[in-house]
């Protein structure tokens, strides 16, 4: 029987609605207590994790580790069910024992046979004396026969007898031997087996890293891009991917180390684990897979298990960057967002964005030309998917007139409500393809001044750039490609701006890891104003060429510049280092910026370097002069040419080296000479 | 019953009763020592060794290593015969028999242990 169905208050139905919350008054709160806070009163004098109370706070995992070494799953671990994973390290050595066990059991059985038999066998002296040959030359015997080696017939020639059972032994032995290599051989073509010996030898080598490494999940074009340019500076990385053919290329194309890869999905944490998520040498997590959601799961795993790594995941979702962003704070880069904010800033400032692409695009990239797109008329957008919604978004903020072309637009609501706007200020969107006259006419090309082809079909936007061209070649053409192999195409086309979705990630990815103050310049310098920018690609351009060549930090501490740290903070160096250091001077030599880019070589010659930023304290200064004096412990991100990196590594390195640049005067680098002028200064 | 424990058995078995035949009598008397008693004591032993691959419990690893030794004494045993037998200018005296007993004595002990190893995991595997 049921309660009669009894009228509730709005009160008793919102509880039911929210079953956490208990109706009635709550407790009196005499004190909250914070997550972390010790408990009230302090249990003392007792290990609170053998105790079994209710351990808070800080100690908490401190006391759950001590029972559980991996702390993985909750509840008890371990038994023979627990879901830890069988033990890889030596599954092929007892693979290979186990299946040879039959073929080297016959293999002994017909061995044992034979020689017993040829042993035992009657022969006979050349004399016509009866002699058996014995065991060892039975042996002997069996040995060169079965190996078909044939050595002929010792001691004596063999008698009829003897020549039947050696009959008989032959045909024996090399069906024996037939069979155990045969299965050997079968055995190292199996595929489960060369999947555990690859298994083996990736863990094996990611265990045995001992420098900082990437671990790059889905090595497609974008993680082939930023593993190759990543290799280039010298670094390791570890690359995980699904498709057995991007991995098979770590092997067929060339690198300077030897990057282990494995072929395996990304989103199983497992498989991230053996890929080196634990290892402490792991530097950051980059999920650069076509799949969102496998992209996530990888973001998800990495945040979980890892919290303290950084991750720089790829999307082209929203809703998924949102999803992403739940999880700690990964870098979550979104082609099409960047491609609309890159636009903005050519709009709003088109010097910063040609030393912000210069720099972004690495070393070797060629200066981008200067031009700017048009910050004022008509543009075109042809096809409105996840890339038009951007690029028209950003137009719009920036005050331009859009015009949209799309064979399938949203609805006028579904348009205002994603691009937040009200209803008749959206722009102009036309029904149909924009490849047909008529179609541009209504757009009216004629008087447009910029013109996207962002459809999601390489030859549609090709086709659409060259049909728009015609009819207006002073075009400002901004052009989506998709796929890398039709680069050559899109190149031939001359587009004043290009989105490659794969590029931008690997730039940015490749940017935010490689020189980490370079993002902290490529963020700061857009507001620095458009003049400094420009000087800045000048000088960038006079002293290193039309190529960039490095950007690297220099950290000016007494660990990294320790020829340089007497310098710039005579406190830091011991009293008599300084004493001989500064042996024809008085006073303080200030270094500045200038004196420390010298050529060691003459010093009234300056190194291809650029200084394009001072840190100090957290403060950043873009395009520091010449004239700065520089402190200890200040970091300079600077570009320039290899060599130049290796004379100024000479400089923070080398006492003699650095007195020369800063001083001017030459100093003894052998210990021998050294001591000598030691000796003649005249305090000592 | 299961034919591989009784051919595992047997062999382990075979493996040590072979070994204390040869190994029995006068260890300085070659006739107290028949040749073929040798080898078949080291065919036997190389077969119990290879039925013993391929098992990753501990106490298989034990195994394994108990015949690796027999294997190598025997051998070795061999070995000494072969030279005193064929090489050595004074043939199969007193000196070389006894290295040869004495040799295949430090493999009946691995085999004995081998056997004992037997014997427990019979013993452990009524109890569960």
């Amino acid at each position: 029987m049921h309660p009669p169905e009894r009228p509730r208050s709005d009160q008793a139905l919102w509880h039911e609605r929210h079953p956490g919350r208990r109706p009635g008054k709550s407790r009196p709160a005499t004190r909250i207590r914070k997550p972390g806070e010790p408990l009230d009163p302090q249990l003392t004098g007792q290990d609170p994790a053998a105790t079994n109370a209710l351990i808070t706070g800080e100690h908490r995992w401190a006391a759950v580790s001590r029972f559980r070494q991996a702390g993985d799953v909750p509840g008890p671990e371990g038994g023979p069910l627990s879901s830890r994973g069988a033990d890889t390290g030596s599954a092929p050595i007892f693979l290979i024992m186990r299946r040879m066990r039959t073929p080297l059991i016959v293999l002994i059985i017909i061995f044992a046979i034979t020689t017993f038999g040829l042993a035992l066998a009657p022969g006979e002296t050349p004399e016509g004396e009866p002699h058996r040959m014995g065991l060892f030359n039975a042996f002997y015997v069996m040995s060169y026969t079965a190996s078909t080696i044939g050595f002929g017939e010792i001691p004596f020639p063999f008698t009829p007898a003897q020549r039947m059972w050696m009959t008989v032994s032959i045909y024996l032995t090399v069906i024996g031997w037939a069979y155990a290599l045969g299965t050997l051989l079968s055995l190292l073509q199996d595929r489960g087996f060369r999947n555990a010996l690859d298994m083996r030898r990736f863990t094996r080598r990611v265990q045995r890293m001992r420098d900082p490494f990437l671990l790059i999940a889905g090595y497609g074009h974008t993680g082939q891009r930023l593993g190759r340019a990543w290799d280039h500076l010298g670094r390791n990385f570890v690359a995980v991917d699904i498709e057995p053919s991007q991995i098979e290329s770590l092997e067929v194309d060339q690198y300077f180390a030897d990057p282990p890869g494995l072929t395996a999905d990304a989103s199983n944490p497992f498989n991230l684990k053996l890929a080196g998520l634990k290892n402490p040498h792991c530097q950051a997590v980059l999920a650069m897979t076509d799949d969102d959601d496998v992209n996530l799961a990888i973001t998800m795993s990495a945040a979980l298990l890892r919290p303290d790594l950084p991750v720089i995941a790829r999307t082209i979702s929203a809703p998924v960057e949102d999803l992403m962003l739940a999880w700690g704070t990964p870098t979550v880069i979104n082609p099409f967002d960047r491609f609309g904010d890159h636009l903005r800033m050519a709009l709003r400032s088109p010097a910063s964005f040609r030393l912000y692409s210069w720099l972004e695009a690495g070393p070797g990239s060629e200066q981008p030309p200067p031009g700017s797109p048009p910050a004022k008329g008509l543009w075109v957008v042809c096809g409105y998917g996840r890339f038009g919604q951007e690029v028209v978004g950003d137009l719009l903020a920036e005050g331009l007139d859009v015009v949209v072309i799309e064979p399938d637009p949203p609805s006028d609501e579904f348009l205002a409500a994603e691009l937040d706007l009200p209803v008749r200020q959206l722009p102009q969107v036309i029904h149909g393809e924009g490849s047909e006259p008529e179609v541009l006419d209504e757009a009216r090309i004629e008087q447009a001044v910029g013109f996207v082809a962002g459809t999601d079909n390489d030859t549609t936007n090709l086709s659409l750039i060259a049909a728009a061209r015609r009819r207006n070649p002073d075009l400002y053409v901004a052009g989506r490609q998709n796929l890398p192999t039709n680069r050559s195409l899109f190149a031939a086309m001359h587009l004043d701006m290009l989105l490659v979705p794969a590029d931008i990630v690997a730039r940015e990815a490749y940017a935010r890891l490689s020189t980490p103050l370079l993002w902290r310049f490529l963020e700061e310098m857009p507001q620095r104003g458009e003049d400094e920018a420009i000087a800045l690609v000048h000088r960038i351009k006079d002293r290193c060429g039309q190529y960039l060549k490095d950007v690297w930090n220099v950290e000016l501490t007494a660990w990294q510049a320790p020829a340089l740290a007497g310098y710039l903070d005579p406190e830091s160096v011991s009293p008599r280092q300084r004493q001989r250091r500064h042996a024809g001077q008085t006073g303080r030599v200030a270094l500045t910026i200038g004196d420390l880019f010298r050529d060691p070589d003459d010093r009234d010659e300056r190194l291809p370097v650029v200084p394009l930023m001072l840190l100090r304290d957290g403060e950043a200064t873009i395009a520091p002069s010449d004239d700065t004096e520089l402190h200890l412990d200040d970091e300079l991100l600077v570009a320039g040419t290899r060599v130049a990196q290796r004379e100024l590594q000479t400089i923070l390195l080398s006492e003699g080296t650095a007195q020369y640049v800063v001083t001017g005067t030459r100093m003894p680098e052998s210990w021998v000479w050294r001591h000598l002028v030691g000796r003649r200064l005249p305090n000592t | 019953m299961n034919l591989e424990k009784v051919i595992f058995g047997f062999f382990v078995l075979l493996a040590a009763t072979m070994n204390l035949g040869f190994f029995i009598g006068d260890i300085a008397d070659a006739n107290l020592h028949s040749e073929y008693e040798l080898y078949a004591a080291v065919v036997v032993s190389l077969i119990t060794t290879v039925l013993k691959f391929g098992d990753r419990t501990q106490i298989g690893a034990v195994h394994l290593a108990t015949s690796l030794v027999a294997d190598l004494q025997l051998i070795a045993a061999t070995i000494v015969w072969v030279y005193a037998d064929y090489v050595s200018s004074s043939g199969l005296d007193a000196h070389a028999m006894s290295s040869i007993v004495s040799l295949s004595g430090g493999a009946l002990l691995a085999n004995l242990v081998s056997v004992v190893l037997l014997v427990i995991e019979t013993v452990s595997f009524h109890r569960r």
